[in-house]
């Protein structure tokens, strides 16, 4: 009876929605660092740890008031469900059943419920002892008051802000990284108070038994003295003790400096991480980015364009000088190899990076950075620096939209700009925006005022604008003359008066850049308004 | 047919001589050594062997005689410089377009004489700028008027004695009679600036102005031919 219904719980929680969906919830709530969700819970908490603490020492000197219990109160319960929750996330127990009731249908043996048992609980036990589920209960068993003798343990609430606080896990995991040495390190500063301990017991208990009077005095004195304290309650009388002082004032020294070195030494190797973490927190506040591939001169003046134009962006360098130089500069860079899943993942490529520029001076690793993007992300756009032309469709082939080359773009401007230097640098003022004058598009949407109608009704001059043609892709167009094909549709220049604009069509359109705008707006209001699903 | 002296070798050398229209430019690749000469005959053209440092042999290339256009397109700004300097001195009308690897040069250059400064990572880092933040445009551009398409930008002086003199640019109506765009009109009294026709709509062309026009470049060559064939007496 108890194994048909735990067969039933275990299927109903492999089979369900809204048991995976409130799994998945909570998850998002606790474990995810990407949520949004995790980022609030953690600011919340950690405003009620702060708070709960100011009131637990505010109870020392005053009673608490109604509010502060019902508040305490309400926290733990908090705390309690969190650590049930975090428990339950930590694994998934049904699982582990199902695992070996597979196992024992194949083998054609009964089910182990004890062995079945065991496992689980030994997965949630190691959940238990995980430094920071060890931090929350310590946190929740102070509150009740039958244990008293937990109340010292106070502290650890505040230890419990090590979840919520991305720089302290960081620091947390510093002290993990060098816990070789630190243990190294404790186990010869052990060894030192040790000696010092029965030293100073030996020579001052008997002379100076005021001063000494047992073995905690003793151990006390040598942590002060181990540590270069010193407070100077308890001072050796005797030249034995004063020698036992000597050695463990300049081994503390040496401690003391191994110690620093090993902390330091461990930060400066996390640094990155930490730059990278604030770089990620930072991102996470945009609505759209750029993925700037390589530093070099053409990332440069890319990077620079977007910072003139406003628009953020990211930069992916493997090389030291270009990040350094780019971090010089004020820009959001990561120190790493761009072609590497995780970087691209961790900058954004799946979720609020709207396009990726490969611009190192490498073809190959513009290639390789080219086809990761695009196996991480299918619609994305790929703009890829190719700087030998045999590679072009190597690049296209990769999953490229566009491939630039630097020396033929240049060459096309030079050879566009000898004959006629002041036509050439008024269309490129114009693409660049640097005048008030600027080249747009303009769409025709279905049911606005300009959609059916004939371009002579457009009444462009009117307005100070200018059409320069048509971007359509619409078959009825094709009468037409004047036409240029482009990637997948036509550009008709200069149409004539009777071409009758069609839903989607593209007016290519040059003028002011207030006269655009306030034309858009037109043809935005002019739009039938979509009905509220 | 005007007459280029390209000086150096380098992709941009090759690639500028790819794209510059044979009926209309004519070239002279001038090349440091004889292996480069191999290398430039490999891509199918010609070149003369001159040390750019002698002033006579860039003279005997026809640098302050026949020679209209020098591309100094050494991968060294110091050469480019050196070359600079030299041509200025020979030819005060040269028309000098450099291109330049350090962008602190770029000032060295114009001091030097030049003309035209030319930054292929600033050009590629602004087009792919461009591409980011106006596809469509870019695109259009790309394929019609930078060179893939028979649509062309072109500057369109008015002769002397032109019928065109003392029109007004808003009674030109090119889109209609000519399938042209005018863009705008650099008057020749206020120097090189363009004005934009949408916004000047009233203003009276005269001879030496010149006309900045969009269009298909046969229609561009049949206004040419007919405001040059048509003058007041």
């Amino acid at each position: 009876m108890l194994t048909q219904l735990v067969f039933a719980l275990v299927t109903f929680q492999q089979h369900s929605s809204t048991y995976k969906k409130t799994k998945r919830f909570f998850y998002h709530l606790l474990e995810d660092s990407e949520s949004r969700l995790k980022s609030r819970f953690d600011k919340a908490m950690i405003m009620s740890v702060l708070y709960s603490v100011f009131l637990l020492i505010d109870e020392v000197d005053t009673p608490a008031s109604n509010f502060e219990k019902i508040f305490e109160h309400l926290l733990i319960a908090l705390f309690i469900l969190e650590y049930l929750l975090r428990a339950w996330l930590y694994n998934d127990a049904h699982h582990i059943i199902l695992t070996h009731h597979a196992k024992s249908l194949y083998l054609n043996r009964p089910m182990q419920w004890g062995k079945v048992a065991k496992i689980i609980i030994a997965k949630k036990i190691e959940y238990m002892l995980t430094p920071l589920a060890i931090i929350d209960l310590l946190a929740i068993l102070p509150s009740f008051r039958s244990l008293t003798l937990f109340r010292a343990l106070l502290i650890f609430r505040l230890f419990k802000l090590f979840r919520y606080f991305k720089s302290l896990r960081l620091f947390a995991e510093i002290i993990e990284a060098k816990r070789f040495e630190l243990y190294t390190l404790a186990v010869f500063l052990g060894f030192l108070i040790f000696i010092g301990t029965v030293g100073i017991y030996l020579f001052e208990h008997a002379a100076n038994g005021q001063q000494v009077r047992n073995l905690f005095d003793a151990v006390y004195w040598s942590i002060v003295t181990v540590t270069s304290v010193g407070y100077g309650d308890i001072a050796p009388q005797t030249t034995g003790g004063r020698l036992v002082a000597i050695g463990l004032i300049l081994t503390g020294f040496g401690v003391l400096s191994f110690l620093i070195s090993i902390i330091v030494s461990a930060v400066n190797d996390k640094m990155n991480d930490l730059r990278e973490n604030s770089i990620y927190a930072e991102l996470k506040g945009y609505k759209s980015f750029v993925i700037i591939c390589g530093f070099g001169r053409v990332g440069q003046h890319i990077a620079k364009q977007l910072e003139k134009h406003k628009q953020h962006f990211i930069i992916i360098d493997n090389n030291a000088v270009n990040a350094m130089n780019a971090r010089r500069l004020g820009y959001l860079v990561i120190h790493d190899d761009a072609s590497k899943n995780d970087v691209l993942i961790n900058a954004g490529i799946k979720q609020k990076a709207s396009a990726v520029l490969c611009t190192t001076g490498d073809d190959v690793v513009n290639v390789y950075i080219t086809l990761t993007s695009r196996y991480l992300n299918p619609s994305i756009r790929i703009i890829s620096r190719a700087n030998h032309p045999q590679n072009v469709n190597k690049l296209y082939q990769a999953g490229a939209d566009n491939v630039i080359q630097p020396f033929e773009i240049a060459a096309l401007v030079v050879a566009q700009y000898i004959g006629k230097p002041v036509a050439f640098e008024a269309i490129l003022g114009v693409i660049r925006e640097e005048k008030q004058f600027i080249m747009e598009t303009l769409a025709v949407c279905a049911g606005s005022m300009i959609d059916g109608i004939p371009i002579a009704e457009l009444n462009f001059e009117h307005r100070k604008l200018m059409l320069i043609g048509v971007v359509s892709a619409n078959p009825t167009h094709q009468k037409h003359k004047n036409s240029y094909a482009l990637k997948k549709q036509q550009f008709y220049f200069n149409p004539p008066p009777f071409f009758i604009l069609q839903p989607d069509d593209l007016l290519v359109v040059l003028g002011r850049d207030i006269g655009i705008a306030y034309y858009r707006e037109q043809l935005k209001n002019s739009r039938p308004k979509e009905p509220k699903r | 047919m005007k007459r280029i002296a390209v000086f150096g070798y380098s992709v941009m050398s090759l690639e500028v001589i790819k794209q510059l229209n044979e009926e209309q430019y004519s070239y002279v690749f001038i090349v440091k050594n004889k292996a480069e000469a191999l290398l430039v005959a490999e891509q199918g053209f010609d070149s003369k062997i001159i040390d750019f440092r002698n002033d006579e042999a860039i003279k005997s290339v026809g640098i302050g005689e026949n020679i209209d256009i020098l591309f100094c397109f050494y991968p060294t700004d110091s050469d480019n410089v050196f070359l600079t300097i030299s041509a200025r001195a020979l030819d005060n009308e040269l028309t000098i377009i450099a291109i330049v690897d350090d962008p602190e040069s770029a000032e060295k250059l114009l001091a030097a004489g030049a003309n035209k400064i030319i930054d292929p990572y600033e050009i590629c880092g602004r087009k792919t700028y461009d591409m980011l933040a106006k596809p469509d445009i870019t695109d259009v551009l790309d394929h019609t008027v930078f060179g893939r398409h028979d649509l062309h930008i072109a500057q369109i002086e008015i002769p002397k004695n032109s019928s065109l003199a003392q029109t007004k640019t808003g009674t030109l109506l090119l889109a209609g009679s000519y399938n042209l765009i005018l863009i705008g009109v650099v008057d020749k009294v206020s120097g090189d600036t363009l004005h934009f026709v949408m916004d000047e709509k009233e203003h009276t062309l005269s001879s030496g102005d010149v006309l900045v026009v969009l269009g298909p470049a046969s229609d561009i060559k049949a206004f040419k031919e007919e405001i040059e064939a048509v003058t007041s007496i």
